[in-house]
């Protein structure tokens, strides 16, 4: 009984059509899971930091406080 | 401002290092793409059950991981080069102050109406009040008004300083014989720190800077009272 020819050609490929997309789909996971869960939450607290951000309110806590050298607290 | 264990970038105060934290988020993104399947492909190398690994034919995959790389490149290379444009857009700033770096102290200059000058040392740890923050006082703050574009024109009386303010995305070298300009807009008030970002000898970490920004009617009120006071 004669021994079946082994595949000795394309070998490459064939572990590239396995193993690529199986990366690529890992790679683009990791990048989309950090798009929404890093980026985009962050792009939307800045925004909703400033949608209601009152200038005259955040300095008047902070000059009360006393963080302030070129202005004192309103009484002093 | 910086904390203990602190990993990214500080949190931005000017529209500017908003845009400069996008991006660095974009290219972790891409950064971390590129990693996990290195990672991966690492991975299924090195358990491979195969005794003889692929080998041949590779014109194919040379194609791919030359062509790949250089559009993941132009990918970054765009937001990169949009935001760099944006650090140099002339926007006509309200404000001038010039800042010079000493061994081993900031010195400012608010010259536009009168000369105003003072020095900024770093406050010594023991002479330090509770509350504030350690290497990072001083003596006299940089004030400047909130929401009003303010040029910085930077530059040094002995050796190489840099003027940094992280949470302002600024970072510029000081140079003798040179004048550096930047600018920038402080989006809302408070008290913002940085440090001397270039080796200048023996107290290089002890030369810090304070930024102060407050809303512009009472940033004239200060200019006045320091006026009266020098």
């Amino acid at each position: 009984m004669s021994l079946q020819k082994p595949v000795m050609r394309g070998l490459l490929a064939r572990r590239l059509r396995f193993h690529l997309p199986i990366a690529i789909a890992i790679g683009l996971t990791s990048a989309v899971s950090f798009k929404y869960m890093v980026t985009e939450p962050r792009k939307r607290a800045y925004a909703e930091y400033y949608k209601h951000y009152d200038v005259n309110k955040e300095f008047n806590a902070m000059r009360e406080a006393g963080v302030f050298e070129s202005v004192q607290p309103t009484g002093k | 401002m910086a904390y203990p264990l602190q990993l990214g970038l500080q949190d931005a105060t000017s529209p500017l290092m908003e845009e400069l934290i996008q991006f660095h988020d974009h290219t972790l993104m891409i950064a971390l793409l590129l990693s996990t399947m290195v990672f991966y492909t690492i991975l299924t190398t090195v358990t491979t059950k195969l005794t003889n690994k692929n080998m041949l034919d590779s014109q194919g995959i040379e194609t791919i991981w030359t062509i790949a790389p250089a559009l993941i490149l132009i990918l970054i290379a765009m937001p990169s080069l949009r935001v760099l444009y944006m650090m140099d857009e002339v926007n006509n700033p309200h404000l001038t102050v010039k800042t010079i770096g000493h061994q081993w102290y900031w010195s400012y200059e608010y010259t536009d109406y009168k000369n105003l000058e003072f020095d900024s040392y770093m406050i010594p740890t023991q002479d330090l009040i509770p509350g504030q923050f350690r290497l990072l006082e001083t003596d006299h703050r940089m004030v400047v008004p909130t929401d009003s574009p303010v040029r910085m024109l930077i530059t040094a009386d002995d050796v190489i300083h840099s003027w940094a303010v992280p949470t302002l995305g600024e970072k510029m070298d000081a140079i003798p014989g040179r004048l550096n300009q930047t600018t920038f807009v402080v989006s809302h008030p408070g008290v913002f720190y940085g440090q001397c970002s270039e080796i200048c000898g023996a107290n290089h970490s002890f030369m810090p800077i304070s930024v102060e920004a407050i809303p512009l009617i009472h940033f004239e009120d200060w200019s006045t009272s320091m006026l009266a006071k020098i």
